[in-house]
C-alpha cells in the first residue's frame, strides 16, 4: 500500500468517526420515533425492528396534536425574522457607514442589551405584556423576541456591511443614485450572503427559544418547544412521541438550511471584494 | 376505477375540514357527554352551584393523566355551575416558576394551579393565596355534610397546611412505598424488608449485574423533588431533626449516617446510571426487569403495569417503607393541591372555590378514577372513602400484590408532615441539599464535607 493511499484511508476513517459523532443524535431520534415504546426501552438497543408511524400519527392527529403548536412556532419565527430583518438591515447599514453623534455609544448600547441574563428580565417583560394585554399573543411574543434578535442581527450584519468597499457606493453616487437607492440596488445585493446567514440564525433562535415562550405563552399561542414537554410528564417520558416531535420540529430548520445553503456558504466566506472599512 | 386526483382546492378543503374536526371534534363529544352526565349527586349539596354563573377562570395544571381525566369532565362542571374553566398545561418544572411570577406580580392570571406542597409556606408568608378555612366555613359556598373534608387523606391535608390553616385542597397525591419483584424474592426465599438494614441485604442478595439485574434503585438525579424526595425520609428515619433548637441543621451525626446509607446502596447495588435517574427512569428500568426493588412513589405502579411496555406484569408486589434505625417509618408524601389566588376579585375567588370543591369532591374523584371511561387508572385519589370502595380496590389490586394495603398503611401510619422542613426558604434549601447529596454520591467530596458545606450555604438563607 502506498503512503498516499494509507493517508487517504486514515483521513476517510477519521471523517467517518466525526460524521458518526455528528449524525448520532439525529439518527437516534429518527430511529426512536419509528419504534414502539417497548422497543425504545429494549436492551440491548434494537437496530433491527418493525418500524411504525404510530408515534407520528399520535403527535399529529391524536388528542394532543402538535399541529397548532407547529403553526404557532412558524408564525412566531417568521414574524420575528421578518420584523427583525426590516429593522436590522437599515440599522446595521447606518452603524457601518454613517457618521453621527453617539454612534459608538449606540453600537455599544445595542451590544449591552445582549449581556442581560434572560431570567433577570423575564418578570418585567411579563408585567409589561400583562399590562398591555399581550400575554399569550403573537405580537407579545414577537415583541419580546425582537429584544434579543434585533441586537444580534444588527451586530452580525454590521460586519458584512463593513466589508463592502466604499468605491462601489461612490461609483453609484457619481451615477446619480440616492443613498436609499444605493443601499437597495448596490449594497444589499452584495451582502445577500450575510443577510441569508442572519435570517437563518434569527429564525433558529426564535424557533428554539423556550424560556420566554413558556412564561409568556398560554393556550392560544404555544410554540412546539413548550408543547414538546407534554410528552415528559411526571408519570413517564413518552420517548417515541418525544422523538417524533423532535424530528418534526427539526424539519423546517433543515429545509431552511438546505434552501439557504448556497447563500450561507457565500456569507460565511464574506463579501465580493475585501477592503472596506468603517468611515 | 376512477383515480382520485386532488386539486389544490380539494386538498385545502379536506385539510381544513380535518383540522376543524381534530380541534373541535373532541369538544363536541365532551359537550354531549356533559349534557348526559348525571348532576344529581352534586345537586344534593345544600349550596347554589350557579351563584357566580358566567365567570371564566384559568387553571394551570401539569401534563399528567390524572389532570387529563379532570379536564375531560370540565363540561360537567360548566353544566353544573355555569362557570367556564380554561385549562393551561405547563411542564412541572415551569409551573412553579410561572405561578410564582403570576403570584408575585398579582396579575391573577391563574385562579388556581397545581401547587407543590413545599411552596405553601412561601405563598402564605406573602399572603399570595387565601386560607381555605374561610371558604370551608361559609355556608353559602360549602355544604360541609356533602363535601366531607375529613374524608380527604389527612396526611395530604396536613402537608398543605401552615400553622393549622389549610392553603391548598389536595386533588391527587402519592406516598412512598417499597416496590419489589416477587418472583425474584421468592426464588431466593427473601421477604420485603422491614428495616433499612434488611433492604440493603435484600439488594445485596439479588444484585447480579452480569445477568443485568441490580438489587435496588433510588432517585439519584440532583433536584429539590428528586434526590431530595428520598433523602429527607432516610434522614428522618435515622432520627434526624431539621430544626434543632429552632436552627435549621443539616450536618448532624444522623444526617451523616443517613447519607452514608444512601450513598452505599446507590454505589453498590444500583445501576451506575441511577446517579442521574429520576423516578420515570427507575420505573422504566424496573418495568424492563433490570431492577429487583426500588423505594419510590406508589403512583409509579401504573407505569410498571403498562401492558405496552412492561415485562414484569404479574410479578410485582409492594410493601411499606422499611423502618430506620430510630424505629420509625417516614414516607415521602406529596400531593398536587389547588390554592386560591388572592389577587382575584371576589366573584372569581368564589368561582375558583366552587371549582376546587367540585374537583376535590368524592363524586368527581370517583368519576376521574374507577368510574372514568378512558384507559387511565388514577392511583392518587384524595378520599379515604374511595380507597375503601370495592370497585376501586379491585382496580388498584390489578397493580400487584399488597398494593392497596401498603399504600393505605403508609398514608395512615408512616407519614410525618415535617419530613421536609416547612419554611418559605425550602425551594432554595432543597436545591442546595440536592447538590450536596450528589457531590457525595459522585465521590467528589466526603459525606461530612458535603453536609458541612450545605450547612454553611443554608445558614444565610435562614437569616435572610
Amino acid at each position: 500500500m502506498t503512503a498516499k493511499r494509507l493517508r487517504i484511508i486514515t483521513l476517510l476513517a477519521i471523517s467517518m468517526v466525526f460524521l458518526l459523532a455528528w449524525a448520532f443524535p439525529i439518527v437516534w431520534s429518527v430511529l426512536n420515533s419509528l419504534k414502539t415504546d417497548s422497543d425504545v426501552l429494549a436492551y440491548p438497543p434494537k437496530l433491527v425492528f418493525a418500524p411504525t408511524l404510530d408515534a407520528y400519527r399520535d403527535v399529529l392527529f391524536g388528542s394532543g396534536s402538535i399541529l397548532p403548536n407547529l403553526l404557532s412556532s412558524v408564525i412566531i419565527s417568521v414574524g420575528t425574522t421578518v420584523v427583525t430583518m426590516l429593522m436590522a438591515v437599515p440599522a446595521a447599514y447606518a452603524l457601518a457607514r454613517l457618521r453621527f453623534r453617539g454612534k459608538k455609544f449606540a453600537g455599544f448600547y445595542v451590544l449591552a442589551t445582549q449581556m442581560l441574563p434572560p431570567v433577570g428580565i423575564i418578570i418585567p417583560y411579563f408585567l409589561v405584556l400583562r399590562n398591555i394585554g399581550w400575554i399569550d399573543t403573537y405580537q407579545g411574543i414577537i415583541l419580546i423576541y425582537l429584544s434579543f434578535s434585533l441586537p444580534f442581527a444588527i451586530w452580525l450584519l454590521v460586519s458584512y456591511f463593513e466589508d463592502i468597499p466604499f468605491e462601489m457606493e461612490e461609483a453609484a453616487y457619481l451615477d446619480g443614485a440616492s443613498r436609499l437607492k444605493t443601499l437597495w440596488r448596490i449594497i444589499i445585493p452584495q451582502v445577500r450572503g450575510g443577510i441569508a446567514v442572519t435570517i437563518v440564525f434569527v429564525f433558529l433562535n426564535a424557533w428554539n427559544e423556550f424560556l420566554f415562550a413558556v412564561v409568556l405563552s398560554g393556550n392560544t399561542v404555544r410554540p412546539v418547544t413548550v408543547a414538546m414537554f407534554n410528552f415528559v410528564s411526571v408519570e413517564q417520558t413518552l420517548w417515541a412521541k418525544l422523538a417524533a416531535v423532535s424530528v418534526l420540529a427539526m424539519l423546517p430548520v433543515v429545509v431552511l438550511g438546505v434552501v439557504a445553503q448556497k447563500h450561507i456558504v457565500k456569507g460565511l466566506t464574506v463579501g465580493a471584494v475585501k477592503g472596506g472599512g468603517r468611515r | 376505477m376512477t383515480s382520485f386526483k386532488p386539486t389544490r382546492r380539494t386538498l385545502l378543503k379536506t385539510g381544513t375540514a380535518a383540522a376543524a374536526f381534530a380541534t373541535l371534534g373532541p369538544a363536541f363529544l365532551r359537550q354531549a357527554a356533559a349534557q348526559d352526565a348525571d348532576l344529581a349527586p352534586y345537586k344534593s349539596a345544600q349550596i347554589d352551584w350557579q351563584q357566580v354563573s358566567g365567570e371564566t377562570i384559568t387553571v394551570a395544571v401539569i401534563p399528567a393523566s390524572y389532570f387529563e381525566n379532570l379536564i375531560a369532565l370540565a363540561p360537567q362542571f360548566k353544566a353544573l355551575t355555569g362557570i367556564d374553566v380554561r385549562f393551561e398545561k405547563i411542564p412541572p418544572a415551569q409551573i412553579r416558576q410561572k405561578s410564582v411570577i403570576d403570584l408575585t406580580s398579582k396579575t391573577g392570571t391563574y385562579a388556581t394551579h397545581a401547587a407543590d406542597p413545599m411552596y405553601y409556606a412561601l405563598y402564605a408568608a406573602n399572603k399570595w393565596v387565601e386560607p381555605l378555612d374561610t371558604y370551608l366555613a361559609d355556608k353559602s359556598l360549602t355544604d360541609p355534610a356533602w363535601f366531607k373534608l375529613d374524608d380527604i387523606i389527612p396526611a395530604w391535608r396536613s402537608a398543605n397546611g401552615i400553622d393549622g390553616k389549610l392553603y391548598g385542597m389536595p386533588y391527587d397525591g402519592e406516598v412512598t412505598i417499597q416496590v419489589y419483584r416477587k418472583d425474584l424474592y421468592d426464588a431466593k426465599g427473601l421477604k420485603p424488608a422491614d428495616t433499612l438494614e434488611a433492604y440493603t441485604s435484600n439488594a445485596a442478595a439479588l444484585n447480579t449485574p452480569n445477568d443485568r439485574v441490580w438489587g435496588a434503585a433510588l432517585r439519584g438525579v440532583a433536584g429539590a423533588g428528586q434526590n431530595m424526595y428520598i433523602y429527607p425520609s432516610i434522614f428522618r428515619e435515622f432520627g434526624g431533626d431539621w430544626m434543632k433548637g429552632g436552627k435549621l441543621t443539616v450536618n448532624g451525626p444522623e444526617a451523616e449516617a443517613a447519607l452514608a446509607w444512601y450513598v452505599d446502596i446507590m454505589k453498590k447495588y444500583a445501576p451506575t446510571a441511577a446517579a442521574n435517574w429520576n423516578w420515570p427512569d427507575i420505573a422504566d428500568a424496573f418495568s424492563q426487569g433490570t431492577v429487583a426493588s426500588y423505594i419510590d412513589a406508589h403512583s409509579s405502579a401504573s407505569v410498571i403495569n403498562n401492558p405496552e411496555k412492561s415485562k414484569v406484569i404479574g410479578k410485582v408486589a409492594y410493601a411499606r417503607w422499611p423502618k430506620g434505625p430510630s424505629g420509625k417509618r417516614t414516607t415521602s408524601i406529596w400531593n398536587w393541591g389547588f390554592p386560591i389566588n388572592s389577587a382575584l376579585p371576589e366573584k372569581k375567588r368564589k368561582a375558583t372555590w366552587l371549582f376546587i370543591q367540585w374537583a376535590a369532591s368524592a363524586e368527581t374523584q370517583a368519576r376521574t378514577a374507577h368510574k372514568f371511561a378512558g384507559p387511565t387508572k388514577r392511583s392518587g385519589v384524595n378520599r379515604t372513602s374511595v380507597w375503601k370502595d370495592p370497585d376501586y380496590i379491585k382496580l388498584m389490586n390489578g397493580f400487584g400484590e399488597n398494593f392497596v394495603e401498603a399504600t393505605m398503611g403508609a398514608l395512615q401510619d408512616d407519614t410525618d408532615v415535617d419530613w421536609r422542613p416547612r419554611v418559605p426558604q425550602w425551594p432554595a434549601i432543597g436545591d442546595t441539599m440536592a447538590t450536596a447529596i450528589q457531590s457525595a454520591l459522585s465521590g467528589q467530596v466526603t459525606i461530612k464535607a458535603a453536609l458541612d458545606d450545605a450547612q454553611r450555604r443554608i445558614e444565610p438563607m435562614m437569616r435572610g
